[in-house]
């Protein structure tokens, strides 16, 4: 019992210290689905971890490109996850193999991107914040900002932050009128059942302070369930409904005017990186665009 | 120590809903409204002393119901907790929410 205590005390100790350094560690435990070595990363499906999120499955990179090696899908690991910056960054350390014998049944690791830059981005049917039907190659002519969210999550390092970015984004782009009409934002959600037009309507309008005239810039979209999977598949996209929640892998995709996939984004970018990309994009595009989408059927 | 008693009360269930309360908070809440985050559009007010105001951060009057609103449905940025947290979760994370002081 005194061992324990003093367990409990350093435990505190260690926690207390943690809050005043710029990093955190917390320690993860859970089975590695997929692992992409090129990338130095694995995606384990982890149980909840106090003080930084509930239990789900996400690409996570590690700093030892050794144990990556090691590590095969279907073990289950035990790990320290260490963050900094408040979050934004995130990796794991330490990573200690705790069972092997899942790496017979385990899925052979997902391909991601099924669609190369350079390519077409094909004909899928998407339903926005009012209602309105479009198709992803509708934007022909325009550069095109695309990412992936759910409206209920609830960590801010994932879909709040990519909303909070897009929302800059929005808003530097309306200060330079010329590249406001050659751009386009969308924000796509994969939880269609739950995240029905008024409901992104209701997201997307706290994130454009209530001015619904930006929607005419950025477009919150959801697409029917089988669709949504077409969907994800072009972009390479994972997300997996459990428990409630749903897990799920951060994208961000750049379209050229020309209606192709010109850049990826998966797990490192800045809000400014992204702007002088779209912007950049967008000078491809035709000067005489009018305002309002292309081909957009309203 | 208290970590180790509170782990104890925990497994025993023993201390009601608010030990499960802040077990939610800190799972669910705390990456949001315990500290400032310059990657979110808005800050998320602090909740210490909640129902100290007769008013929600929001302007709402600050009752049990409303809280539970905005914790269900969600409020401008905040994600709505619909569907992931039970009606059970709810009241124990709102009588948390009372002990903040």
């Amino acid at each position: 019992m005194k061992r324990s205590a003093l367990a409990g005390v350093v435990t505190l100790f260690v926690l207390t210290a943690g809050c005043q350094s710029k990093t955190k560690q917390y320690s993860l435990r859970g089975q590695v689905l997929a692992k992409n070595e090129a990338a130095n990363e694995l995606t384990v499906k982890h149980e909840d971890i106090p003080g930084f999120m509930p239990a789900m499955t996400m690409p996570y990179k590690v700093r030892n490109s050794a144990a990556v090696h090691e590590v095969q899908p279907g073990d289950l690991i035990a790990a320290d996850l260490i963050t900094a910056n408040q979050g934004k960054d995130y990796w794991l350390e330490d990573i200690r193999i705790l069972d092997e014998s899942g790496r017979k049944t385990a899925k052979p690791a997902v391909t991601r991107h099924a669609l190369q830059v350079g390519e077409s981005v094909p004909d899928l049917q998407l339903v926005n914040q009012d209602g309105k039907h479009f198709s992803l190659s509708d934007f022909k002519g325009k550069a095109v900002l695309v990412t992936f969210i759910y409206t209920r999550c609830p960590m801010p390092a994932f879909c709040p932050r990519l909303s909070s970015q897009f929302s800059k984004i929005h808003e530097a782009l309306a200060k330079t009128p010329g590249d406001y009409e050659k751009t386009h934002l969308l924000t796509i959600s994969f939880d269609p059942k739950y995240d029905t037009p008024s409901v992104l309507r209701k997201y997307g309008l706290a994130y454009l302070d209530n001015h619904a005239e930006g929607f005419s810039h950025w477009d919150f979209a959801s697409a029917d369930p089988a669709e949504m999977r077409k969907i994800a598949d072009a972009f390479g996209l994972e997300y997996f409904e459990e428990d409630s929640q749903i897990s799920h892998s951060m994208d961000i995709v750049l379209i050229a005017p020309g209606g192709i996939v010109a850049r990826y984004w998966a797990t490192e970018w800045t809000t400014a990186e992204l702007e002088e990309a779209l912007r950049q994009a967008a000078k491809a595009a035709p000067s005489h665009t009018s305002t309002g989408r292309l081909g957009v059927k309203r | 120590m208290v970590c180790m008693l509170g782990a104890l009360c925990w497994m025993f269930a023993g201390c009601g809903g608010t030990q499960h309360g802040q077990e939610l908070f800190d799972l669910h809440c705390a990456d949001c409204h315990s500290e400032a985050n310059p990657d979110l559009k808005k800050q998320p007010p602090k909740l210490e002393g909640l129902f100290r105001s007769k008013t929600l951060p929001s302007g709402a009057p600050a009752t049990d119901q409303q809280l539970r609103k905005t914790i269900v449905e969600g409020l401008g940025t905040m994600p709505a907790f619909d569907r992931r947290l039970s009606e059970n979760d709810v009241n124990d994370l709102i009588q948390y929410l009372h002990t903040l002081k």
